[in-house]
């Protein structure tokens, strides 16, 4: 019997079966102004030409399932044959979930599996008990670890002891990729070039320009200045989907201080957006959003914490998500971690080196483990006893 | 000769219109919640033209009678019970009456650190309020621009 493996981010979903590699597809459908009558699901993105204005449509709402026809509509074409060709009556599926999930929400999705497409079995979990999983796998010596997992729509600390989740010491800040691509698409629109409707653009901008600085008053003196003195100012080129497909940055070489290039392409000048955008995840006030940033998070989540368990838990950071992608993320929060915790206690914060796709390999070694088949619940066992041996045997 | 002086765009905010707090936390709220939106723009779909008769319009029945064989569909049964959004969903939930921890009390909890401040024009740091709307500035120039394009109104 086959297993596949669903990571179901809010933006992308990270599938494969557990037997191979996994792709990172985007969990959502498109329309693009070009093409107005087709709507795109998922990776047919490639097939969009000219992705200008492209228009999401997306099956999360603040990192919870909400929109269950257009996630029907990217299920159906990740199972189907374009892609990974499930035989449903042969295959187990391991699906994610977001800490806290709906109650209501969980009995949609049971209904779903087993009703809908009618797996043989599931196994619905956290993402981040996947990826504690593949964390202890690998550092079996390790009691303790706490994630940070920063994605689409929030960022969450989330201790695990000894593979159990320390549910009271979760923390969730309300500030994921989205609102930092939405905060950069903002100030753009407002200090220099109309680009509001070009999400996927800019998007594409914050991963190739944005980075967490290591001491921010100064990078912000340092953006103020004029001339080749500003080394944090970058020009960024625009595509135009006819000659240049993808945006990419100005080599330093070619940058005319000016900002008026005869080769006529559309321009970014970036600087302080470049590390003020990643800075709202270390101080949300920053926007007036009145939240801790992720280090006061993660110190206020240890400290509910048994005191015994603490120095585990400050020793073993694990970064997940694509936002701790940003250069010097790791650097950062070590640094301001360092001068929070007690001296005493070391600090240690690390960066997988495939931090989208950690909880999906964490899926794969559970999905190979001995006692994977105890863990399920099976079609028969869902029609038998419906929602209630679900709630039993899944800890979300 | 006397060269007039430009009136101070300081001083002169005396005069102006102030927003009371409330007001204040109105306008940053709906400041996140656009942070929050998928699409700035309207679904290219909804702006084509409307389908002329060769199109297939959907079947809106005005009679009881095909509205009852509709409902047995599976597809139907399906909309009905899971379109909700997040704000229904959240309600539904109940989370006053549970036990802690739940969504709601994982909430980072407010900052002890102070704020920081930044112009809101330039994004630099800043020590200056608008004594009209409350926010940031850094000079006098960006002040300027924060009242013909921000303070008062929203233009963009």
């Amino acid at each position: 019997m086959a297993t596949l493996v669903l990571d179901n981010g809010a933006y992308t979903a990270k599938i494969g079966y557990s037997s191979d590699q996994v792709s990172v597809i985007p969990n959502c459908q498109f329309r693009s102004k070009t093409s107005r009558m087709k709507t795109f699901t998922a990776n047919q993105l490639d097939e969009i030409k000219d992705p200008s204005a492209l228009f999401y449509i997306l099956p999360f709402q603040k990192g919870y399932l909400v929109n269950w026809d257009v996630q029907r509509k990217v299920w159906d074409h990740l199972f189907g044959k374009e892609m990974f060709k499930v035989d449903f009556a042969e295959s187990s599926i391991v699906i994610s979930e977001p800490y806290f999930n709906f109650t209501s929400i969980q009995e949609s999705m049971n209904e779903i599996l087993f009703e809908e497409y009618r797996f043989q079995s599931a196994l619905r979990i956290n993402a981040g008990s996947l990826s504690a999983r593949g964390y202890f796998r690998s550092e079996p010596y390790q009691l303790c670890c706490l994630l940070v997992d920063s994605g689409f729509s929030f960022t969450h600390i989330a201790p695990y002891c000894r593979g159990s989740r320390m549910k009271d010491g979760i923390r969730r800040i309300n500030v994921g990729g989205k609102l930092l691509t939405n905060h950069l698409k903002e100030i753009i629109s407002y200090r220099q070039l109309h680009v509001m409707d070009e999400t996927h653009v800019i998007n594409q901008v914050k991963e190739d320009v944005c980075f967490v600085s290591q001491d921010f008053y100064k990078d912000m003196a340092v953006a103020q200045l004029k001339g080749h003195d500003n080394t944090v100012m970058r020009d960024y080129v625009l595509p135009d989907f006819s000659a240049i497909k993808k945006g990419f940055c100005k080599p330093a070489d070619q940058v005319v201080l000016s900002g008026k290039y005869k080769t006529g392409e559309q321009i970014l000048r970036l600087a302080n957006e470049r590390f003020a955008v990643p800075e709202m995840l270390f101080h949300p006030s920053d926007i007036g959003i009145q939240e801790m940033g992720i280090p006061e998070a993660i110190v206020d989540s240890v400290q509910s914490l048994s005191e015994d368990m603490q120095p585990h838990m400050y020793g073993n950071i694990i970064l997940t998500g694509g936002n701790v992608l940003f250069p010097g993320f790791r650097e950062r929060l070590e640094a301001e971690l360092r001068s929070l915790v007690p001296a005493h206690i070391p600090v240690k914060v690390t960066l997988p080196n495939n931090p989208i796709t950690y909880a999906w390999e964490g899926g794969k070694l559970l999905a190979n483990d001995p006692d994977y088949e105890e863990m399920v619940v099976t079609r028969d066992d869902y029609e038998e006893n419906g929602h209630f041996v679900c709630e039993e045997k899944f800890d979300i | 000769m006397v060269v007039e002086k430009k009136n101070s765009a300081r001083v002169e905010a005396g005069q102006r219109r102030v927003l009371d707090d409330a007001t204040r936390q109105r306008r940053l709220s709906r400041q996140l919640e656009a942070l929050e939106k998928d699409n700035f723009q309207d679904d290219p779909l909804s702006s084509l033209p409307a389908p002329g008769p060769t199109a297939r319009l959907p079947a809106f029945s005005e009679t009881e009678e095909p509205e009852k064989k509709k409902r047995k569909t599976r597809g139907d049964h399906f909309k009905l019970r899971f379109r909700k959004n997040f704000t229904a969903l959240l309600e539904e939930e109940n989370l006053a009456d549970k036990p802690e921890p739940n969504y709601l009390s994982a909430l980072a909890p407010p900052s002890s650190l102070p704020p920081r401040h930044f112009c809101c024009v330039c994004g630099f740091p800043s020590n200056y309020t608008c004594t009209t709307c409350g926010g940031r500035y850094c000079c006098v120039k960006c002040l300027i621009t924060h009242r013909e394009t921000r303070c008062l109104k929203w233009t963009l």
